[in-house]
């Protein structure tokens, strides 16, 4: 009952927040001058009052105020109306539902490759600290934090092209799983690096606790204690992030998909401001807020279920 | 003092009391003595520094290549103002009179690279001074005042929740694409992480004991500030400075990769790989350059840095 409560008022504060954020967002996105309404070819050929129609058809030319009590209007008949530059006419739930398929396919595969890259690399170096597989660990960790993003996707577009002969584009019609392959990598690239990084470090820190001493004078295997103790426990907080990792799959990676000309929803919110398609803008903006607030209460949950000594309602009288 | 002289006696053979203790004569001298230690603390952050070996030759590296910059334009057998589009000259592969080559419009490589890298180079300086002047002074207010908490804190969260693609984006449509609107914009998104780190640790040395004392005693708030809470943040500060070089380079090749960074006339590392994206294939110099040089400048402020924050953390000395 209590857990009720809490995720119902939970869930109305990221209500709130997400409001909050969609209305920013939309206030920022009127003080772009309305030139970006129209394509090169009608900036030259319209007139200025063919312009002024055009933006007054819109409703664009009303006061602000109005503007914004139409957009909570629409947004409570969950109406998030048509994209007007990016696709005309069509509405834009139908946009984004052609586009997020292709992301969130791409997003998952390479989220479970990360997860089982990433942990597993955690537990080598965590096992084999200061040595070998340690160093190589930390050398690939320093290297994909550090060097930009785009000198290492050339890395791997380059040794994947050149070495395996993967193709550098990604195609829908020809050998889509093939083409597939380079952004993928690219994308897990830094999310290997991610979870070996804090797997390693949450690993040390619960290594050298009483308990697993415990374990060991019981005569249980490095294995067995690496696994069924250690990982249970270090796992905890990286399982905060998974929920929230999961669900903003369908976000895409704007970077990963402009570099391999993948049409999903990486580019789709930046394509959308530079062409003054607001209604895109919001429904994204409100789509990702909403998934972030729901990815990180689901984080909690999720944690709360792994460790039970965690409790979200404040009553449970642990210790922590 | 006398302290060697007992040690050596106890290790040979066991003695009586009175030879271990006696009286001292009084001595006028000896009285006025100060208790005296070496300790300095920018002295042990710069031996503790000096232990880290790879981030020691790698700060060398890095300052050889800022100063051979300057030297390899002064050099070049071209100049970067002066450099005219010629297709007829494309491609052409590094050789004696090209050193690194040519790009896909026929012009000098050399100068390109590195002029690009000095442009990187002082933009990301720029950007991690700026914001950690803004983001320290906020995050000390922030954090200490606690009638500003409140307000920072929901600014922060209105500022952070929405992705920052969306303030370059509008920010490159809005006011146009130089160097002076990149620095300032990154600057101003940039202090929030700044400040936050600030914010928490003055949060836990604001009411430490010293404080209270010191704010009995009627010492001023910037005092407490500057004197008793700043030194405990230095390492964090160093850090997160140098951490933010690397991201600022990281960001601002993504930034001209999406046609939102610089313009096209101030060529930084990130737009020569964004140009170098369709041709690296087959002229694999037009990647190798840029991306080395990229990867000392942010690689050796990522070492240096972790390295340099644990030296100047006091705990970590002797």
């Amino acid at each position: 009952m209590d857990m009720l409560k809490y995720s119902i008022r939970r869930l109305l504060q990221g209500l709130i927040t997400v409001l909050l954020i969609a209305t920013v967002v939309f206030l920022l996105m009127r003080m772009l001058p309305t030139d970006y309404y129209f394509t090169e070819e009608q900036q030259m050929k319209f007139t200025d009052e063919q312009k002024e129609a055009a933006l007054a058809a819109a409703g664009l030319t009303d006061p602000i105020g109005e503007q914004l009590l139409d957009f909570y209007v629409d947004l409570v008949h969950l109406d998030f109306g048509e994209s007007r530059r990016i696709q005309s006419g069509v509405a834009v739930v139908d946009v984004i539902g052609e586009k997020f398929t292709i992301s969130m396919r791409m997003g998952i595969i390479s989220l479970a490759i990360s997860l089982c890259l990433g942990v597993l690399l955690g537990i080598g170096q965590t096992i084999g600290k200061d040595h070998l597989v340690d160093h190589i660990g930390t050398a690939y960790t320093v290297f994909v934090n550090a060097v930009p993003a785009l000198v290492s996707y050339s890395l791997v577009l380059v040794i994947g092209s050149r070495v395996f002969g993967l193709p550098s584009v990604y195609s829908s019609r020809v050998n889509t799983g093939l083409s597939m392959v380079l952004p993928t990598i690219c994308i897990s690239l830094s999310s290997i690096a991610g979870y070996a990084l804090w797997t390693r470090r949450y690993m040390v820190d619960e290594i050298t606790k009483d308990y697993i001493k415990l374990a060991k004078v019981k005569g249980l295997s490095t294995s067995q204690i690496m696994v069924r103790h250690v990982l249970r426990n270090a796992f905890v907080p990286l399982a905060q992030y998974l929920p929230a990792s999961f669900l903003l799959t369908i976000s895409g990676s704007l970077l990963a998909e402009r570099f391999f000309s993948v049409p999903g929803m990486g580019p789709l919110l930046t394509d959308a401001i530079s062409r003054y398609d607001l209604n895109i803008v919001q429904t994204l903006v409100i789509l990702y807020g909403s998934l972030g607030v729901l990815g990180v209460f689901l984080g909690d949950v999720l944690m709360m279920l792994i460790d039970p000594r965690i409790s979200l309602t404040g009553k449970g009288g642990g210790a922590r | 003092m006398s302290n060697e002289n007992v040690k050596t006696v106890t290790a040979e053979e066991p003695v009586n009391e009175d030879e271990l203790f006696h009286f001292v004569p009084y001595s006028a001298e000896q009285a006025e003595a100060i208790g005296y230690s070496d300790y300095s603390y920018w002295g042990s952050v710069w031996k503790n520094f000096l232990k880290n070996k790879v981030a020691v030759l790698l700060a060398i590296l890095f300052i050889a290549l800022f100063i051979f910059s300057f030297i390899a334009l002064a050099i070049g057998k071209y100049n970067f103002a002066e450099l005219k589009p010629d297709t007829t000259m494309a491609f052409i592969s590094p050789n004696s009179e090209y050193w690194f080559g040519t790009d896909n419009l026929g012009r000098d490589y050399w100068c390109q690279v590195w002029y690009a890298s000095q442009t990187s180079i002082k933009l990301a300086a720029i950007v991690a001074v700026g914001e950690c002047l803004l983001g320290v002074s906020i995050g000390l207010v922030w954090g200490y005042v606690r009638a500003a908490d409140r307000f920072f804190t929901e600014l922060y969260n209105l500022i952070n929740n929405i992705p920052t693609i969306i303030y370059m984006t509008l920010i490159a449509l809005l006011v146009g694409r130089t160097f002076t609107i990149m620095a300032v914009s990154m600057i101003l998104i940039g202090w929030l992480t700044m400040a936050r780190n600030v914010r928490n640790l003055v949060i836990m040395y604001r009411d430490r004991e010293y404080n209270l004392a010191s704010r009995c005693l009627g010492t001023p708030l910037g005092r407490i500030l500057t004197k008793n809470i700043l030194p405990y943040l230095i390492s964090v500060i160093i850090l997160r400075l140098s951490l933010s070089i690397p991201s600022t380079i990281s960001l601002e090749s993504t930034l001209s990769y999406l046609g939102l960074g610089l313009g096209d006339d101030t060529p930084s590392l990130g737009i020569l790989l964004r140009d170098a994206r369709n041709y690296f294939l087959n002229y694999p110099y037009l990647l190798i350059f840029p991306a080395v040089i990229v990867s000392i400048i942010t690689v050796t402020f990522y070492l240096v840095g972790n390295a340099f924050s644990d030296a100047a953390d006091p705990r970590n000395h002797v």
